[in-house]
């Protein structure tokens, strides 16, 4: 635990400019998915077996506060795609490595990219169906 | 790393080699997690996409996971095959990767051994759980209601 706080405080302190920011994000965003899949791995096995509980889960993805961790779920899956990406090429291929902060800048351009009109999509079809008229 | 004087008096550093079995280990799982993660993304991303933008969220029902598995006891389609296909590879990449990933990030911070082999220990177990049930599901085809 106390590993846990000097790392969030000398996080904070360090300044390791983007590629600090890049890893924390990268960790953040790996689980968050990883906690995502545990539930939805579960909820998806329930059709085989259990066709009402299957539905029941699925109406829970519907609620609002789902629709926006939908949003948060999108943000940390192409982050996590394509920032996972720059580090993979960059250690199975180490002459990229000439420029570290050109590839840094690339993958936050295409994450923007990909992301902005999925979240669009995504964001105006929840509020069209949440605020929408009926 | 041991610090030791060389013959001609400077002085020189020497890194211990990691025990080989851990060692050994450590590579396959860091290879795994880069070659994984390529074709996750191409898997993840599409699987994403097909199921939040072309269809949307406040569509799905269980009618619509029988359309893309199959039903149980209807004769399977090529597109059922792909889809069983798709998921099952994704299921166990997807989980296996995650796994891995929440190893490392729990290491960084969980130093007492016993303390980490209980979360990791109670993580496999319910990854390992999930690995199975999902792939049974998978075989066996969705339940038509």
């Amino acid at each position: 635990m106390s590993t846990l706080v000097t790392t969030i405080t000398d996080g904070l302190r360090y300044k390791g400019k983007q590629g600090q920011w890049a890893w924390v994000f990268h960790r953040v965003s790996g689980l968050g998915i990883m906690f995502f899949l545990v539930l939805h791995v579960f909820g998806m096995s329930l059709a085989s077996f259990n066709p009402a509980a299957h539905e029941q889960m699925l109406e829970l993805y519907k609620q609002p506060v789902f629709a926006i961790g939908e949003l948060f779920l999108a943000a940390c899956l192409v982050y996590h795609a394509i920032n996972g990406a720059r580090i993979a090429l960059l250690e199975l291929k180490p002459e990229w490595w000439a420029n570290p902060a050109k590839a840094m800048r690339w993958s936050i351009i295409l994450t923007l990219i990909f992301l902005a009109p999925t979240l669009l999509i995504m964001a105006g079809r929840s509020i069209q169906h949440f605020f929408g008229a009926p | 790393m041991t610090t030791q004087s060389a013959p001609s008096g400077k002085t020189v550093r020497t890194v211990k080699p990691l025990a080989l079995g851990r060692n050994r280990f450590e590579r396959a799982a860091w290879m795994f997690m880069r070659y994984s993660g390529l074709v996750l993304i191409f898997l993840a991303l599409s699987h994403f996409w097909i199921q939040h933008i072309l269809i949307g969220t406040q569509a799905l029902s269980q009618a619509q996971t029988v359309a893309f598995w199959g039903a149980q006891g209807n004769p399977i389609t090529i597109g059922n095959l792909i889809f069983r296909l798709y998921y099952a590879v994704m299921l166990v990449l997807a989980m296996v990767h995650g796994l891995n990933g929440t190893r490392q990030v729990v290491g960084d911070y969980v130093h007492g051994k016993q303390i980490f082999m209980l979360i990791m220990g109670a993580l496999t177990l319910v990854v390992g759980f999930l690995i199975v049930f999902g792939l049974f599901g998978l075989l066996i085809g969705a339940k038509a209601n």
